[in-house]
């Protein structure tokens, strides 16, 4: 049987790769969403025109979630087994200049948006008696400081919060939630770090490289498989060994 | 009610728990029957895709009736 994922995020970086990891085994379809429709999302597409659906929706909107992605865009009747969220954006800014207005859109479309998405994905399992996977995307700057990192850091550590104890909750009806602790990757994301700040980073991990895309890719489709039915309510780290 | 009753047992059938007969207006969901809030939330998911009606969207059900009354305030 085909199993449905949706996948937020896929118009570039890990979300193109975690898209093209999840298309790999071909029981799969992926449901997209991102704002924009890039020429990598569009070649994906046109080649997995049979397994693959995109829709535009910009997470910074908490009102359209059932409306727009669940009933118009999946559909009540489509059994879903998995839910990524890796869409995210980074406020960076030292806490001094921290202002409301980009910290409030942060956690729309990182927190807040994903928790109603989560929301809807469960009821979504429950309907059609789902063994259900969710993976949240977060980011080693949980659990290590960096300057600048503080406002984007917190919205990651709610997130993993919020996997926890949904893991806790939803355990008894065989529906998982874990997350995918990420180190710094070569993305647009990171893209404005000079290179001897990516060089400083690099330097604290054991393997002294940015952490591959593909690896953390891999990861997630593992989470999101029945291989992993006995993983939830976990962090893993796939950061190439952050100390 | 009938539905409602189908409804009802699909949920308690899930978690392993006794069918039900017969139902009432009356009838309490959770001392009645013995729905959890996990029940509950299945429940809420299985009558929202029959009837498009989030019942517990503003405030608690407890009573079948209660269900009844606000699938019937949608029509
Ligand atoms: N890059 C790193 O070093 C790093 C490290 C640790 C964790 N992470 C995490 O890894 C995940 C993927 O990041 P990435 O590096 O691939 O970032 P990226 O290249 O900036 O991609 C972010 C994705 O999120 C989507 N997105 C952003 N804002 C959106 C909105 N308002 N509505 C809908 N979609 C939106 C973007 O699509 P559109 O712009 O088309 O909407 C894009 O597809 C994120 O959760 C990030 O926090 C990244």
């Amino acid at each position: 049987m085909m199993k449905n994922i949706l996948v937020t995020g896929v118009s570039r970086g890990l979300g193109l790769e975690i898209v093209k990891a999840i298309l790999a085994d071909d029981e799969n379809f992926v449901y997209g969403i991102s704002r924009l429709k890039t020429k990598e999302l569009d070649e994906l597409l046109i080649n997995n025109a049979n397994r693959f659906k995109w829709l535009s929706y910009d997470l910074s909107n908490v009102n359209d979630v059932r409306n727009k992605i669940f009933k118009e865009f999946i559909g009540v009747t489509t059994p879903l087994h998995g839910f990524v969220n890796n869409a995210a954006i980074a406020y960076d800014d030292i806490v001094t200049n921290l202002k409301y207005e980009p910290l409030l859109n942060m956690y729309n479309v990182n927190v807040f948006t994903p928790m109603i998405i989560s929301k809807y994905v469960i009821r979504q399992f429950l309907l059609h008696n789902t063994k259900g996977s969710i993976v949240h995307i977060s980011s080693i700057s949980v659990h290590t400081g960096y300057k600048g990192l503080a406002m984007y850091a917190s919205s990651k550590g709610a997130l993993e919060a919020f996997s926890k104890n949904t893991a806790r909750e939803w355990g008894e009806k065989t529906i998982r939630s874990n997350v995918v602790v990420a180190g710094f990757m070569e993305t647009e994301m990171s893209a404005m770090l000079s290179a001897d700040q990516k060089d400083r980073i690099y330097k604290r991990t054991s393997l002294k490289t940015p952490t591959v895309t593909k690896s953390v890719a891999e990861t997630i489709t593992f989470l999101l498989s029945q291989k992993a039915e006995s993983i939830t309510g976990q962090n893993i780290h796939v950061d190439s060994g952050t100390i | 009610m009938n539905k409602i009753r189908e409804i009802l047992n699909t949920v308690l059938e899930n978690r392993g728990k006794p069918q039900i007969n017969s139902i009432s207006d009356s009838s309490d969901l959770r001392n009645d029957f013995g729905l959890d809030s996990l029940d509950l939330a299945e429940l809420t998911v299985r009558i929202e895709a029959e009837y498009d009606v989030d019942i517990f969207q503003d405030g608690i059900v407890t009573t079948v009736g209660e269900i009844l009354e606000k699938i019937n305030n949608k029509k």
